[in-house]
């Protein structure tokens, strides 16, 4: 009786102590549903997905889009912001977006691990150009909104819990870095095979990638005017950029697994009214857009315009955007962008003729946009409207031209553009909301929500938030 | 394990049968001689053998050999041991009032006496829970339960609920009991959470397989001192639960027990609408507006583009229609567009009266030899919602044998069968219009469609929401499960020598089930979308094997040792699938082979927890007990090296009322003080690091704006929840102090235990700051730290032959408060919006509600905006955001009174819930809309209750005829904005149940016994939050009761028993 007991204890007593032991509970544990590692082609074609869709496309650019007037917010978040309540001083309001960007860039920065030196892809150049590319259009994406942010203790998760916050100034210099890196990086030979199809943005045209760096270079060194003037160089590499819009970095949507955002806003949403303003400018330039833009809202037959500042909290009354088309690109940057870039340091160095000349094919391109159409109406339009204005106060026009081709994909350019010219006392577009006036003008985006509970350093930096309508950022004019 | 049952059943066939019984007989009575119907008699060497005494206080129980004294009790009488000595009648008086020797299921099944538990356990009885005839079990425990706070999300059918003992141990887990069923563990909780809780339905916990009617008995084990022979899976407590099996019944011929129960279902609290007001805004009609800002309903006829009575477009079509208005959605329809101005209440329109039916048939037999039990039910509801409902089947089957001296043998088996028909709620609200549309439409009789189109929608909005009368003819929100779950075992006893008995135990369980869901927003939803399909589910299989021996030694007349040691094996494996699509090519057929867009994925996990435990109990003169457990787990799910985790407990009980001075105190019945500590951790999910396909959800997009593959094309990017291997399980210390005393002849009882729990090292998904570059790790941090106070008490303050007045009574009072988060962590997402949000924040109980604040000067009094002809001049302004409420209530009072006279008895359970915070989303909404009574007066000015800047007392008039845009802009343009205000109190008092029943005393026919009852539940309802019942909510997570936004509406219930035994 004893021996069995015995027999049946020492039984229990193999079989649990052999179903608990470490190999056997990993193996159990193991993870049948995720890699845990995969190779850069992989990892990169999101980065440029988030790049171009949430971080050029989405929230940041419905915001500015109505800070810039080239809508007006109707209802909800964007009527808020239209009348500044709320919304541009929270620290909610941004915080997807913040997240997004501070993502895709540990992505990019897994990139560049894996192809430098000592990483699995060691030699992988061109897949490591193309992520430093995009990590410095992300980076000053992120500074230029949100001003000094976290960047040199950023990225280490589990490692650095509260980032502190980096100069906008050291932070353009690590832009600049990242670039010049990327394109000697594009120089060098390669056994990696091209991204090919993983490529949505070139598949895999190196020679387009290294013009994107370039015109990249010309935008941030323009951006930067108001502290440093440096229009020789910004020509010099806007002309080493795009020679033509089919070499515009872009991401393209095929309207149904992957969907325009303006237009997935538009229909998910309904949060934009057509802009007062931007109808004048159109208005007083017998600018053939104003026929294009607008469509009447679902239910009504006329474009009604929506006015800056105050409008009727609404759905389904004010005219809504036309060209918000599932297929209409996001402009990572635009072939229109590197022209006028190069047509305002013309004019700036006071070289007005290749200025005109540069104005020329950026309205031209502008008009010829995809969702817009044009083209053929370009020459009669440059020769009647613009040139006369453009004659009369050459700065004027080639920015009131630029803000113009920038509705609407291209919001967060206009508002960067913008907030360079009052600094360099060039308050030469027009914006009509009130709220402006009254010092409530957002001078930039708030911090993500993400940090301002958990990062310290951040969370004192936004205080409470109301900061956006006086600080400017640092190439702006301010101090952080 | 194959093994261990191929030993076991040699072991069985190499014993002997034993034989030799002799039937005992007689009758039990009370001491005024009333003959005791169902007092059990139970022989006292073999426990499993026993009966209860029939109608006429009669029983005859077949005892064994070694067989040599029976014990007999009764609730609320003194229990008694006599020995047989030979007889073959005993006959025996029990004395009323006392219950000194309370036998209670503890840990593992483990009967003990309660007065020597070092720890508070609390027991349901079926009567209890059968009360109202509620096929919900949770909400059948509802009010009748000290420490425990249960939280039902909707009246929904199949809705989930939260069910927690003394606080929360953990901020985005499970904070739910274990629930174990005849001894086996069974996954009570959700299969699916709900995520943000802000879209889609609700998703019923799986608590909702057991039938309330197969229940013989609940016993809660409350604390961590009571569990934690369980290991880490019991942390927050154990629920056990006997199901019928037949044991209780005399030898005899099966009884036959019929059930039926009607319950109606109607919406619990209607809101008060304002009824004077159209349409429209800033006084304006608009037949597309989601607000009734507009002109006075009884106006419309004059209203310049609408108006029959003007001229306008329409009338110039039409010709003048004196006192009538255009109305678009009609000429949509095909209708008559011109109506005379009428007001509608759609809420009350859209609601029908719910219809439960449940049946119920079991047959239970006792023989000489063991006994079963087998039960079929079904339950079919449809609920008050049109094209909701819920279809319910079970069947159960229960049973001992005792094969011979030594060995018995037994099993439980459960099978059950739902389908749930939802609806969504929150951004998703399928009822958003029945709550919110004007009075001044008429949203049952317009059609909800184009005729002949059944796909585009005509509704008096835009398309943020679809029309409550399109959504049950195309949105679909299902739930089907099977499952089975049940054991077996073999028990082998033997007497060692005369003081020592031994009993090993195996028993080998199984919980299977597949669950299946269907979210679909059909063809046309929203503004004309193409539809939305989601098909997931679950597949469980889990497989518990325990083995468990016993020793109880009566080492002499004064001391006492049960000693067991255990081993527990328990394995899971999950599969779950999930296939999206959007975009169909055409409507009335909502399936994904009709979506162009489809994308898939599954997932298989499996985990094991292996257990070696251990409990001696020491008692000395059956005045004071010791008892001591250990249990060492192994975790599958922890990281390598920290997968092995030892929990002690300790417990001590002392019954003053042994010592000899109080033995003969008169007012003094009983008296016991205990305490106990114990330490029981609960285990994490940790994996290496991966790479996954990102998705494009939540922000501003309704569907994925992006979906991969995206044109053949896949991409993987680091997961963003990243998980920390130094991993280790989270760890709850539990002090427990109790005292328990009875007086006058236990007329009168109290049950207090004060317990505090130390959580440390909780588990969770620490939100990172973005700027780490992602969004979380898993990891340890934070504690939590819980003091309950908890009574339990009772009284009879009248009790004779006819008449008896009970009255029970549960006080639960908990501060659970969140004492620090990971470093550089303030707080956790629970789920809601960006604001307002459920979280846990440090300092603060949990969870807190935050959001945006009214902005205050610093004595805390609302500011307003002081600028004149600003148009929000002297309207309040938007603060900080921040904490602006706090869920947890102060405490909860649940009572219980009974009046019995002679076999009539009418019950009534009551609770009070003190405190405590809930956003209502739906309260604010229905402001915004001006759709709620309180913006009903328009024409009155007001001056909004603050300060200015300058601290003197808001004086700014506002409002009033020369200012007619001002109530609306306050409403829908600055309170809105302020999450604060849609806070509010959440106290509530509520009849929870009330019961009349009737047993007839004999037979009405032959063996025909008659038992009927009549009852509500939810019945009376006094509430701090206006309009809306507060027990309607979102989620099914740790934020469940919180956060209310076009939440289904709770229901009040009415109905009938009638319950046929032969």
């Amino acid at each position: 009786m004893r021996k069995i007991f015995n027999i049946v204890i020492f039984g229990l007593l193999i079989t649990s102590m052999w179903s608990c032991s470490e190999d056997v509970l990993d193996d159990i544990n193991r993870n049948r549903n995720n890699p845990t590692n995969v190779n850069s082609n992989l990892i990169i074609t999101d980065a440029m997905i988030t790049s171009g869709f949430t971080i050029t496309g989405s929230d940041l650019a419905f915001y500015t889009s109505v800070y810039m007037e080239h809508n007006v917010g109707i209802w909800n978040q964007s009527y808020n912001a239209e009348i500044r309540v709320g919304e541009p001083s929270s620290a909610t309001t941004f915080n997807n977006s913040w997240n997004a960007i501070y993502n895709n860039m540990y992505n990019l920065k897994t990139i560049i691990d894996k192809c430098s030196d000592g990483g699995s892809e060691e030699g992988n150049y061109h897949t490591l150009a193309i992520a430093q590319t995009l990590l410095a259009h992300n980076l000053a994406t992120l500074t230029d909104l949100m001003g000094d942010v976290p960047w040199s203790e950023a990225l280490q998760p589990g490692i650095v819990y509260t980032p502190k916050l980096d100069n906008q100034e050291d932070i353009y210099n690590e832009v600049h870095r990242l670039l010049d890196d990327a394109l000697a990086n594009f120089d060098k030979t390669t056994k990696f095979p091209s991204l090919g199809n993983q490529d949505f943005i070139y598949k895999g045209n190196i020679a387009n990638w290294k013009k994107f760096a370039n015109g990249l270079k010309a935008r941030y060194m323009m951006r930067t005017s108001f502290i440093n003037e440096d229009f020789d160089g910004v020509i010099s590499f806007a002309n080493k950029a795009f020679a033509s819009a089919s070499e515009q970095a872009q991401l393209t949507y095929n309207g149904t697994t992957m969907i325009s955002p303006f237009y997935k806003f538009f229909t998910d949403r309904n949060y934009f009214g057509a802009s007062q303003s931007l109808y004048n400018k159109l208005d007083e330039r017998n600018d053939p857009r104003i026929d294009v833009l607008w469509k009447p809202a679902a239910g009504t037959s006329e474009v009604e315009i929506a006015p800056n500042g105050n409008p009727v909290q609404v759905q389904g009354r004010y005219g809504v955007s036309a060209i918000s088309v599932p297929t209409a690109p996001t402009y990572l940057l635009s072939y229109h962008e590197i022209e006028f870039l190069k047509a305002e340091a013309y004019v700036r160095k006071g070289d007005l003729g290749s200025a005109e000349a540069s104005l020329r094919k950026a309205v031209t391109a502008a008009l010829s946009k995809s969702n817009i159409g044009l083209a053929s109406k370009a020459a009669e339009y440059l020769d009647n409207e613009v040139l006369p204005r453009f004659n009369s106060n050459p700065l004027a026009e080639v920015m009131n031209q630029k803000y113009l081709a920038f509705y609407e994909e291209e919001a967060i350019e206009a508002y960067c553009d913008y907030r360079r010219l009052l600094a360099m006392n060039d308050d030469v577009i027009k914006l009509d909301n009130p709220k402006n006036a009254a010092g409530e003008f957002p001078h930039r985006l708030t911090y993500g929500n993400s940090d301002v509970t958990t990062n310290i350093n951040v969370r004192n930096a936004y205080g409470d938030g109301r900061y956006v309508y006086t600080e400017k950022v640092w190439w702006a004019g301010g101090s952080r | 394990m194959k093994q261990v049952l191929f030993i076991l059943l040699v072991l069985m066939s190499s014993m002997s049968m034993a034989v030799g019984q002799r039937i005992v007989s007689g009758v039990v009575t009370d001491n005024s001689g009333e003959t005791l119907i169902g007092a059990s008699v139970v022989v006292k060497e073999f426990p499993a053998i026993g009966t209860i005494t029939d109608i006429d206080g009669r029983y005859s129980l077949r005892v064994p050999e070694g067989g040599e004294t029976l014990v007999f009790s009764y609730t609320g009488h003194t229990t008694q041991e006599i020995a047989i000595n030979g007889q073959s009648s005993v006959n025996i008086s029990l004395s009323a009032g006392q219950v000194l020797n309370e036998v209670v299921v503890t840990a593992f099944g483990i009967s003990r006496e309660s007065k020597s538990l070092g720890y508070a356990v609390q027991g349901l009885s079926d009567e209890e829970i059968k009360l109202t005839g509620n096929k919900d079990l949770l909400g059948a425990m509802q009010g009748k339960l000290a420490g425990v706070d249960i939280k039902p999300s909707s009246g929904m059918p199949g809705a989930s609920s939260q069910f927690v003992i003394r606080g929360a141990r953990s901020f985005t887990g499970n904070n739910s009991p274990l629930f174990v069923v005849d001894g086996l563990p069974i996954s009570s909780t959700s299969t699916f959470s709900t995520g943000n809780s802000v879209t889609g339905a609700d998703i019923g916990g799986r608590s909702l397989d057991i039938d309330p009617a197969d229940i013989e008995s609940i016993d809660i084990l409350k604390g961590q001192a009571a569990s934690a022979l369980y290991g880490v899976r019991a942390s927050n407590g154990v629920v056990l639960i006997t199901t019928k099996s037949g044991k209780g019944l005399g030898v005899g011929k099966p009884i036959i027990s019929f059930t039926h129960n009607s319950t109606f279902d109607q919406v619990s609290r209607n809101p008060n609408f304002q009824t004077t007001y159209a349409q429209g805004s800033y006084g304006a009609y608009n037949p597309n507006a989601s607000t009734s800002w507009g002109p006075k309903i009884s106006d419309l006829p004059n209203d310049p583009t609408y108006g029959g009575n003007t001229d306008n477009a329409f009338t110039a079509q039409y010709g003048r229609q004196e006192g009538k208005f255009y109305v678009p959605q009609l000429a949509q329809g095909g209708l008559d567009p011109w109506r005379t101005p009428e007001v509608f209440n759609n809420w009350t329109d859209y609601f029908q009266t719910g219809y439960t039916n449940q049946n119920n048939l079991n047959v239970s037999q006792a023989t000489q030899n063991g006994n079963y039990s087998i039960g079929f039910g079904i339950t079919d509801q449809s609920g008050i919602a049109l094209g909701t409902g819920m279809t319910r089947y079970n069947a159960k089957a229960a049973g001992e044998r005792k094969l011979n001296n030594h060995f018995s043998v037994g099993y439980s088996a459960n099978f059950s069968k739902s389908n749930i028909d939802k609806l969504s709620g929150a951004n998703d609200g399928s009822l958003t219009g029945v709550l919110a549309a004007p009075s001044s439409y008429d949203l049952k009789g317009t059609p909800n469609h184009i005729p002949g189109d059944p796909y585009r929608q005509i509704y008096f909005r835009g398309g943020s929401f679809d029309n409550s009368y399109w959504v049950p003819n195309n949105n679909k929100f299902n739930e089907q499960t099977d499952r089975f779950f049940g054991n077996a075992f073999v028990n082998y006893g033997t007497d060692l020598n005369d003081d020592m008995k031994l009993n090993i135990r195996y028993q080998a369980g199984t919980d299977n089930f597949t669950t299946h869901l269907q979210d679909i927003f059909g063809f046309g939803s929203r503004g004309n979308s193409k539809g939305v399909i989601s098909n997931y589910g679950l597949s469980r299989a889990t497989f518990n094997s325990l083995a468990s021996a016993n020793l109880d030694w009566n080492i002499n007349s004064d001391w006492q040792l049960g000693v067991m040691l255990g081993n527990e094996l328990n394995n899971t494996s999950d599969k779950i699938y999930e296939q999206n699509g959007t975009d169909f090519n055409f409507g009335g057929w909502n399936h994904i082979g009709n979506a162009n867009i489809q994308t898939a994925d599954e997932s298989q996990s499996f985990s094991r927890n292996v257990g070696f435990f251990g409990n001696a109990g020491l008692s000395w003169k059956s005045m004071i007990f010791l008892n001591v457990t250990g249990r060492n787990d192994y975790v599958s799910s922890m990281p390598r090296g920290n997968r092995s985790f030892f929990y002690p407990s300790v417990g001590l009980s002392f019954v003053l009322t042994e010592l000899p001075a109080l033995q003969n105190v008169d007012w003094l019945s009983y008296a016991k003080v205990r305490g106990s500590y114990a330490e029981v951790g609960q285990a994490g999910t940790y994996l290496e690091n991966y790479y996954l396909t990102p998705t494009y959800v939540g922000g501003f997009w309704l569907s994925p704006p992006v979906q991969y593959p995206v044109g053949g094309v896949n991409s993987y990017i680091p997961n963003s929840v990243q998980y920390d291997p130094n991993l280790k399980p989270q760890n709850t210390v539990s002090n427990e102090f109790g005292a328990e005393l009875k007086f006058f002849n236990n007329r009168l009882g109290l049950d207090y235990t004060y317990s505090k729990q130390d959580v440390t090292d909780q588990i969770f998904a620490v939100p990172l700051a973005g700027s780490t570059g992602a969004t979380s790790l898993v990891r340890n941090g934070g504690a939590i730290n819980t003091v309950a106070h908890e009574i339990m008490a009772f009284a009879t303050p009248v009790m004779n032959k006819n008449f008896r007045w009970d009255i029970g009574v549960n006080y639960t009072k908990v501060e659970n408060n969140v004492i620090e988060l990971a470093d550089g962590v303030e707080s956790i997402f629970l789920g809601g919006f960006v604001t307002p949000q459920v979280r846990a924040g440090v300092g603060n109980t949990f969870p807190v509600i935050y959001g945006s604040s009214f902005a205050r000067n610093q004595n805390g009094e609302i500011l307003v905006v002081d600028n004149p002809g600003a148009w929000n001049h002297g309207m309040p302004m938007v603060g900080a955001p921040q904490v602006i409420g706090e869920v947890s209530p102060k405490f909860i009072l649940g009572g219980t009174n009974t009046f019995s006279y002679k076999n009539l008895s009418l019950t009534s359970v009551i609770e009070w819930k003190n405190g405590g915070h809930m956003y209502s989303g739906s309260n604010g909404l229905l402001d915004l809309y001006g759709m709620s009574a309180v913006t009903e007066d328009r024409e009155s000015t007001f001056i909004y209750p603050g300060v200015k800047p300058d601290g003197t007392p808001n004086d700014i008039v506002r409002g009033g005829s020369e200012d007619p845009d001002a109530l609306q802009d306050l409403y829908a343009n600055v309170l809105t904005t302020i999450d604060e205000y849609f806070i509010h109190e959440n106290s509530f008092v509520k009849l929870r149940e009330l019961s009349l029943g009737y047993k007839f005393a004999k037979p009405v026919y032959k063996g025909l016994n008659i038992g009927v009852s009549l009852y509500a539940r939810n019945l009376l309802l006094w509430s701090a939050l206006r309009n809306m019942d507060p027990e309607s909510s979102q989620g099914n997570t740790n934020m469940g009761g919180s956060f209310e936004r076009f939440s289904l509406p709770q229901t009040t219930s009415y109905g009938f028993g009638v319950n046929l035994t032969f």
